[in-house]
């Protein structure tokens, strides 16, 4: 946009207008000018200033007239048809077209800045040495290896260095406020770059920030809200007097209702409210949603945390130095309580008052429960309940991430490869277990976490019915892919696995499932410099994302030889049969099971309170009334649904095979 | 074996895993509402019928056995 200064008749235009300027040159003007949209402005510095007058529409669909108007601008550069309307101060910022900011204390850049990029939290570990910097693409699998990966400080020395410079590119002394931005009642804002179309509303105080906003995904900051030393992404949305400090909060996260947080990382559609937490990694899909709940120096994905949750990393020894992991789908129940440090396995369940510090991630799938102050595992068991399937239903459709470029890298698979090596190791050592185990013993120990004899033997089943359905849905989606009456030769042929090389072993890196071989070798390209920029690691890890597919035929087919002693490449027409005839029987049980559990919610002790002032007739009556018959469950509806294809996918599929010859 | 052979043996896994009284079972003593089970009892209690009964019940058909009697005519079928 080019500019020119003001000529005289303007300038008195402005004075009489009640405008004010120290020096009056150092105003410019873009044409076409007018200086009716200009009044009661105080002038400071150089101020450039775009077309006015025209109009801008409101987030909320108002049209509204633009121009200056009460307010005071020092050394800005604004676009066309921006309005400010009683801002008591805007200083050293770029604002773009179509912005409103109306009843501002400040908005200021007052020196150099980064914005919070760059800026250094303690994440996890409260004591220090897993401390990670924030940045405006950071995500949740870059930051997993800078907070996990301390054991290799020459990758996080290369990995910092680049953030540095990437920081250190972003810094400026004038501030940015994207396009279609609207701010309004709100107190101060000093060092913070604002997106296009974010919406600020009644916030108290930000500073040192950047709020990354798109017109596809908005963010938003709202009443009474307290921001320091923050990242927040597109489509997130902090509110409700939050309290925000040294915080990462990625897209699609929402935060609010008077939650605080301090040195945490939340990443994609993480949700904070009403409680507390410090030093956490919210990795996505992190869900904290009641009052009295306190998370702290722990690690999460796709993690539940049930009213009164709280965890402590502090033994009042070396001060709170402790940490815990909770794997991917984890849930806390009511005031169940963790004493880090801890780790717990995936799509487990804690209960109770745990103060005993274990390690069950060697078995996904469990219950955790207090019986007389001792910790119980219960392995497998939450591979059939409800809860667990309805959530690993519902993650992928509650994706509210709108920006077309998606940070976080999300890995949805229920049975993925890295469930599955864990349950292959649950078998392993129960079964070592039940064979050291004397009969007169109650329970055995194991990673300092007690486990029931008797569930030694008969927990094993249902993590192999968790192997069979993985093995058969993988055998089976290869088979989907073969168009047309294939023979048993190209069977084989689609069967077998392809050129990489076979993983060996999974990581869950904060969503996002892959080999760790994969893994190592982006890092050793990140540590000799091959890969020297974070687009360039952004992409590496995008390119792992992309190939999970093959690399899990892969792996499938290595499981396939080494436990089953199956090779693909030679596999008969029986075999398959087999494979399929176990997958469907399986897939069937586990439903029938989850049915099962579902059915207690219509069982009569779910009734209590029912038929209030009534008998059982009536109880009967007002529980079918509110809650419904479990036939026209949508939930136990679906389940049924889903036992008829399984039976008709793998009806159809015998048929084809059975045919064939070899 | 008899049935009341079963039962006998029944009470007393029953007993053991619920911490239960043997004199508070009856035949028809259902096992959430009268003995209080949770969920993680009743998958305990099924494997302490496959260790008295040295059997391998079919997980989720015995996961619906939901009292004494009912146990009973399940585990009958495999021994």
């Amino acid at each position: 946009m080019s500019h020119r200064p003001l000529n005289n008749s303007e300038i008195t235009a402005l004075q009489n207008q009640g405008c004010f300027s120290s020096d009056w040159s150092k105003i410019e003007v873009s044409d076409p000018f007018s200086t009716d949209a200009i009044h009661q402005v105080r002038f400071i510095g150089t101020v450039k200033l775009g077309k006015l007058g025209g109009t801008v529409m409101t987030s909320k669909g108002e049209t509204r007239t633009t121009g200056l108007f009460n307010c005071k601008i020092d050394t800005c550069e604004i676009g066309n048809d921006v309005l400010l309307d009683n801002v008591q101060l805007v200083k050293n910022y770029r604002i773009m077209d179509g912005v409103i900011i109306e009843q501002v204390h400040s908005i200021s850049v007052n020196a150099s800045s980064s914005f919070g990029n760059g800026f250094e939290i303690e994440v996890l570990n409260e004591g220090g040495g897993r401390e990670l910097k924030i940045f405006n693409k950071l995500t949740a699998q870059l930051a997993y290896i800078l907070v996990s990966y301390r054991h290799d400080p020459g990758l996080i020395a290369s990995i910092n260095g680049m953030i540095d410079d990437y920081s250190a590119k972003l810094s400026s002394g004038t501030g940015t406020i994207g396009a279609g931005a609207e701010i309004s009642n709100t107190g101060t804002i000093s060092e913070v770059n604002i997106g296009e179309y974010a919406s600020i509303c009644g916030a108290a105080l930000l500073k040192n920030g950047t709020i990354v906003s798109k017109q596809e995904a908005p963010a938003y900051v709202g009443t009474n809200v307290i921001a320091r030393n923050f990242i927040m992404l597109s489509g997130s949305k902090i509110d409700g007097g939050a309290l925000v400090d040294k915080c990462f909060v990625g897209q699609g996260v929402e935060i609010g209702k008077q939650f605080s947080a301090e040195n945490s990382v939340f990443f994609a559609n993480s949700e904070a409210f009403h409680g507390e937490a410090v030093s956490i990694f919210a990795g996505p899909y992190t869900v904290t949603h009641h009052k009295s709940s306190l998370l702290i120096a722990g690690m999460y994905s796709f993690y539940n945390a049930g009213s009164g949750t709280n965890q402590s990393n502090h033994m009042y020894k070396l001060g709170p130095v402790h940490q815990g992991i909770l794997e991917r789908g984890s849930k806390t129940g009511s005031f169940a309580y963790l004493l880090w440090p801890c780790r717990i396995g995936a799509y487990s369940v804690v209960m109770g008052k745990n103060l005993a510090s274990f390690d069950t991630s060697d078995f996904p799938f469990s219950y955790i429960n207090v019986d007389h102050e001792r910790s119980i595992l219960t392995p497998g068991m939450n591979l059939f309940t409800v809860g667990t399937r309805r959530d690993s239903e519902k993650w992928p459709l509650r994706d509210k991430r709108k920006d077309p470029v998606k940070l976080d890298l999300i890995n949805f698979e229920f049975l993925s490869p890295y469930i599955i090596q864990k349950v292959f190791t649950a078998l392993d050592v129960l079964q070592e277990l039940y064979d050291k185990a004397s009969k007169k013993q109650e329970t055995v120990f194991y990673k300092g976490i007690r486990i029931k004899r008797l569930m030694l033997k008969s927990t094993r089943k249902f993590y192999n019915m968790a192997v069979n359905i993985f093995l058969g849905d993988q055998v089976i989606s290869r088979l989907q892919k073969m168009e047309g009456s294939p023979d048993m030769e190209s069977i084989r042929k689609e069967l077998s696995p392809g050129k990489r090389t076979i993983p060996e072993k999974w990581l869950d890196l904060s969503g996002m499932i892959a080999s760790e071989q994969a893994i190592q070798q982006l890092l050793a390209d990140i540590t000799s410099g091959n890969l020297n920029t974070l687009e360039k690691i952004a992409a590496g890890l995008e390119e792992i994302h992309v190939s999970y597919e093959d690399e899990v035929w892969n792996w499938t087919t290595r499981i396939l030889d080494e436990r089953f002693d199956l090779d693909v490449k030679q596999i008969t027409a029986d075999q398959l049969l087999e494979l399929i005839t176990r997958w469907e029987s399986e897939t069937i049980k586990l439903d029938k099971m989850i049915l099962g559990d579902a059915a207690k919610e219509f069982d009569n002790s779910s009734k209590i309170g029912f038929g209030v002032d009534g008998n059982e007739e009536v109880r009967d009556l007002d529980f079918e009334a509110v809650r419904g018959v479990p036939d026209e469950n949508k939930f136990i509806k679906g389940i049924k649904e889903e036992i008829i294809q399984t039976e008709l996918k793998a009806a159809e599929l015998k048929e084809k095979i059975q045919g064939l010859q070899g | 074996m008899e049935k009341n052979e079963i039962l006998t043996q029944v009470k007393d896994v029953v007993s053991n895993v619920l911490k239960v009284d043997s004199s508070e079972i009856t035949d028809d003593s259902n096992f959430i509402f009268d003995l209080g089970a949770d969920s993680m009892q009743s998958v305990e209690l099924v494997a302490g019928f496959e260790e008295a009964f040295d059997i391998e019940m079919d997980q989720d058909r015995a996961l619906e056995v939901q009292s004494i009697q009912d146990a009973v005519n399940f585990i009958a079928e495999y021994v």
